[in-house]
């Protein structure tokens, strides 16, 4: 065993081993044991392929083949013949998988058609169950499965139907104003001496009796009450202006346009932003037109106040929120283009916020190092760009493998739409040393192994990052690593579970080019001293470790589904500890295990424990039946209720704010009482009337708000008479 | 910055009017009615908000309430008995872009409006509506009108009304796709300016009763109101009236009542004996008809032609 241990440890601090006895992953065919399950995708209901629907502005652009075949199940799938149907209908999925698996492609609507034909022919029940199915299919569109080709027909999918709804939103502006600014100057037409000729009558009349008419008479009767003022010269101008930019722009394609419309997806980001900046001064002035355009329908266009004011509209660039209106620009590329020119125009967009959407898809994450063997670096250079985009204000961030797109779509969505720049950072999976395993299997891998993790960065859902920073997509976020269960059988033919983290190391594992850095042990030669990777990797034990006393194995199967043991090298070991820090860093800025939060927390803590502590003793002293215990001090002291401004009952006035409006008082003495900005009465003049007069205000008022006070003129007639009578309005 | 730099710039010069902008002739209504206080509360609104006269329309039946249009220097509607709401309504399909109240009387409305008001109710268009109900028909001197409280001496009822008053609130919170329903009293002007404001501010058919004296006719009917503050009920919630401190002092029964409550709005509004001022119910939820029915297409005058060939084809023969 000793002689075991030595050249189990040499191996996994060298990579090179003495002995004949450990054997090379990659000629046993070996795959981590987690992926036992995963032999044959087509095999599984999974969210591919997907359907990139198409023809439904109200419903998702995008659908799982599952999720339609459950929908209609749903509905198809009741009574005596529902197993049937289900059974049937889950066949037809599973050959449309197939089909799209083997690289089919087309609509939705001619694979079913294609897979039905061929099941249709074992017999007629299946022929009846997948017809009830097909009428209930009310979607179609692309079927697209996992591939190195989806992301980018995925997001140019999504795309295109976010400029087609901008292109619909703009059309109704452009339409609305071209209309009305016509109808102005149809309507100056009409109303002016050319419009009242009456050659130009007769040709507006239409059809019918044209002889029944006197059109000469017409013209002379319309004329006489033609209106005096016509749009000005000026006016008329700037409307015809309008109504050629207008009808002239070349962002969207409408009826009211006669240029061919710009193109808006690019292979390049220096192409994008080249593009972009040829059309912004036409951007400019479109802009500046439609609002132009705007205070001209509603009559609000003021030359004296406007003109200057558009004079320089748009010299400092447009709002993004008026940007919104244009298309969006779409670049997509691959991550090897990026080196150089590229990356500087992807930071540009970034961090000049234009309104330019960048899907850079990565084909390999592992990638071996520019710098020599010595050095491993996996997965920093393709992830290094979502997370600078993170660093940039206002940059709409996803990162994900391509097998996730689907559970993110709504996120795409709304990156695609935003009114700023958004990156779409996505692992497809196709490239490295995989081997015969599907992209979907690696991209779920990468995603499950932390090596490429997924998170949205959505600057529009809030001001802070626990609004607009999300890892839910992460399977067990809360984890270093989610944690599985693997059943399996031993030898004496009893099933036994265990639970294992899938980590780094089993991304890696399944890598031809990295099978160096991997060793099987025969069975004869397992011991105690095989420790499960995931346990040593896990968070502050590494560094605990001073003395090598067991290396780290990952299980692994051979084709045959038999478990082996696989000896992992130190370098591997320390590229995943690597990894688990960087995604411990990703989960602090999701709030998951945040450094700051929890040496908040436990301040806090400590500081309740100690007042709780102090409240006990408190009470235990106020047990006490001889002491008096002051009050705990209440949360906050009843606010002294407002005192009114109190009015000497020998002054006259007028509860303003309750007044009716009713025109009592005024009509008695309108110099005395007057009316407020709120048409409210007050005394505006207290010696403009009599005290009788105020009497008579205060009984005659609906609502009993005038008090009259006492009379300011002792000479007044029947005074006695008048204070009695005031007395109540006191 | 809640709106665009554009839509800042396309606001900066907008024209405000005063009070007296919207103020036309000098009302006719007698000295003391309480359509003096609901004028001043619509004219405030207006200028507070600053509705373009050229943009606002008032349409009315007839009554008293229905010469408001006349005092209004706004586009107006004075129209035929009952039959403010399908102008209204007819106005809003036709012209969206344009602020629309409808100021109608307890006859016009609740009588020989009736069917008219209750499907107006449930079209729900976007439109303000008071209701100015003073019980009585005043324009006609005097004749019991259906929210005349029982036993009201009049021209037509000189033994005294036989019958129960209408209660326009429990019936409007009764009509499907009711969106909007408020309650004022003249004599607060301050709840009703405010109930004004919210109901002007409300997408959808917002039906705000307003009870108001009559002078010449009913002159004492409402004292107890009047007179006991304790019999009016001010109703606030966060997502309806606050009451300020001023009003509290004078009015001190008030309930707190969620104005998305409608089986609580419904028993609010069965009590006669206290007056509830407040919003009964709002729900801002439900679809307005002219957006239902909005097809989107613009009145091109092809399409007019087109549309309108295409109904005199129907006669053609």
């Amino acid at each position: 065993m000793e002689a075991d241990l030595q050249a189990h440890v040499a191996f996994f601090l060298t990579g090179k081993t003495n002995t004949s006895d450990l054997d090379a992953i990659d000629r046993l065919k070996l795959r981590p044991a987690l992926f036992a399950g995963y032999r044959d995708l087509t095999q599984l209901r999974y969210d591919f392929p997907l359907v990139l629907v198409k023809d439904q502005p109200a419903g998702a652009s995008v659908e799982s083949l599952s999720g339609l075949i459950d929908g209609i199940l749903e509905k198809i799938a009741r009574g005596s013949d529902a197993d049937r149907l289900r059974k049937h209908v889950l066949r037809l999925e599973q050959h449309i998988r197939a089909q799209a698996a083997n690289g089919t492609e087309g609509l939705l609507s001619a694979l079913w058609d294609k897979a039905a034909k061929a099941l249709a022919k074992e017999d007629k029940q299946i022929s009846d169950s997948l017809s009830r199915a097909r009428a209930n299919l009310k979607v179609d569109g692309e079927v697209v499965d996992c591939n190195g080709s989806m992301p980018y027909h995925l997001v140019g999918h999504v795309w295109a139907l976010a400029q087609t709804q901008r292109s619909k939103r703009f059309g109704e502006i452009v339409n609305r104003l071209v209309l009305k600014l016509s109808e102005i100057l149809q309507a100056d037409f009409a109303n002016s001496n050319a419009g009242r000729t009456a050659a130009n009558l007769k040709r507006t009349f239409g059809s019918g009796p044209m002889d029944q008419f006197d059109f000469d008479a017409m013209s002379r009767i319309l004329s006489k009450s033609a209106p005096k003022e016509n749009l000005t010269k000026n006016r008329k101008k700037r409307i015809e202006k309008l109504l050629t930019t207008l009808k002239s722009q070349q962002f969207f394609p409408t009826p009211a346009s006669s240029n061919k419309p710009y193109v808006f997806s690019f292979d390049s980001c220096n192409d994008a932003i080249k593009a972009y900046r040829d059309r912004l001064p036409k951007a400019i002035e479109l802009s500046k037109a439609v609002a132009i355009a705007e205070l001209e329908v509603r009559g609000e266009y003021s030359e004296a106040k406007h003109d200057r004011l558009f004079e320089s509209f748009g010299e400092n660039g447009l709002d993004p929120r008026d940007m919104a209106i244009f298309p969006d620009y779409l670049v997509r590329l691959h991550a090897d283009t990026l080196p150089g020119a590229e990356l500087s125009s992807l930071t540009e967009i970034m961090s000049l916020n234009l309104p330019i959407k960048v899907l850079v898809q990565t084909d390999d994450v592992i990638e071996e190092s520019p710098i020599s063997n010595g050095h491993l670096a996996f997965a920093l250079r393709s992830r290094q760009l979502a997370r600078m985009a993170l660093g940039m204000a206002g940059v709409f961030v996803v990162q994900s493998p391509a097998s996730a797109l689907y559970q993110l779509r709504e996120s795409i969505v709304r990156g695609l739409d935003c009114s700023g720049p958004a990156l779409f950072s996505v692992f497809s999976g196709i490239a490295g040393g995989h081997g015969q395993l599907p992209p979907y299997l690696i991209g779920a891998a990468a995603l499950e192994s932390r090596v490429f993790p997924a998170f949205t960065m959505d600057p529009t859902a809030g001001d802070d990052w626990a609004s607009r920073f999300s890892l839910k997509v992460n399977p067990q976020a809360e984890l270093d690593w989610p944690v599985h269960k693997l059943v399996l059988e031993d030898a004496d033919c009893q099933t036994q579970t265990v639970e294992r983290p899938f980590t780094l190391i089993d991304f890696v594992a399944c890598d031809s080019r990295y099978a160096k850095f991997f060793g099987a042990v025969p069975k004869a030669h397992w011991n105690d001293t095989l420790a499960d990777a995931g346990d040593i990797i896990a968070r502050d034990k590494w560094d605990g470790i001073d003395r090598i006393e067991s290396v780290p194995t990952l299980l692994m199967i051979n084709p045959e589904n038999q478990l082996q043991k696989v000896i992992v090298t130190e370098k591997i070991v320390r590229e995943a500890r690597r990894c688990l820090s960087m995604w411990n860093s990703l989960q602090e800025l999701g709030g998951i295990h945040n450094s700051h939060a929890e040496r908040l927390l436990a301040r806090e803590k400590s500081a309740w424990e100690e007042s709780s502590k102090a409240i006990s003793a408190a009470s235990t002293v106020a047990a006490a039946p001889t002491e008096v215990l002051a009050p705990v001090a209440p949360a906050a002291e009843a606010a002294p209720a407002e005192k009114e401004a109190e009015k000497s009952s020998d002054e006259a006035y007028i509860e303003t704010a309750r007044c009716a409006s009713c025109n009592e008082c005024i009509n008695i003495n309108d110099k005395m009482f007057a009316y407020d900005g709120n048409k409210q009465a007050f005394i505006k003049d207290i010696n403009a009337g009599t005290y009788a007069q105020l009497v008579e205000a205060a009984e005659n008022c609906q609502v009993a708000i005038i008090h009259p006070g006492k009379p300011r003129n002792a000479n007044e007639a029947g005074l006695e008479d008048l204070i009695k009578r005031a007395e109540v309005f006191m | 910055m809640k709106l665009s730099a554009t839509k800042q710039l396309l606001d900066l010069y907008k024209e405000q009017s005063a009070l007296e902008d919207y103020q036309s002739g000098v009302p006719r209504w007698c000295t003391g009615c309480g359509d003096n206080a609901i004028l001043t509360a619509v004219q405030r609104l207006c200028r507070d908000e600053g509705l373009r006269p050229e943009k606002t329309v008032f349409v009315s039946g007839i009554g008293c309430s229905s010469r408001f249009p006349h005092y209004m220097k706004t586009y107006g509607f004075h129209g035929i008995h009952g039959r403010a709401f399908p102008v209204a309504e007819g106005v809003k399909m036709s012209r969206p872009d344009l602020t629309v109240f409808v100021n109608t009387g307890d006859g016009d409305c609740c009588s020989i409006g009736a069917a008219h008001w209750i499907h107006a109710l449930r079209y729900n268009m976007n439109m303000t509506v008071f209701l100015h109900d003073n019980q009585i028909y005043g324009l006609t001197k005097k004749q019991a009108s259906p929210t005349s409280p029982i036993g009201t001496k009049s021209n037509t009822t000189p033994r005294g009304s036989y019958l129960d008053a209408l209660n326009p609130l429990t019936v409007s919170l009764g009509v499907s796709n009711v969106s909007f329903i408020a309650q004022a009293v003249d004599w607060i002007p301050e709840t009703l300016y405010e109930i004004v404001k919210a109901a002007y501010h409300h997408k959808g058919f917002s039906f705000v009763r307003i009870i108001q004296r009559c002078p010449e006719w009913l002159p004492k009917s409402l004292d107890p109101w009047l007179q006991d503050p304790e019999r009016v009920q001010l109703l606030h919630h966060a997502n309806g009236l606050q009451i300020s401190q001023g009003l509290s002092r004078v009015y001190k029964n008030q309930v707190e009542h969620d104005p998305l409550d409608i089986h609580r709005a419904r028993e609010i509004a069965s009590n006669t004996d206290i007056i509830p001022v407040g919003i009964l119910y709002q729900n801002r939820e439900v679809a307005c008809y002219e957006d239902t029915r909005h097809s989107g297409a613009l009145r091109t005058v092809e399409a007019i032609k087109k549309n309108f060939n295409a109904e005199l084809d129907k006669y053609s023969v």
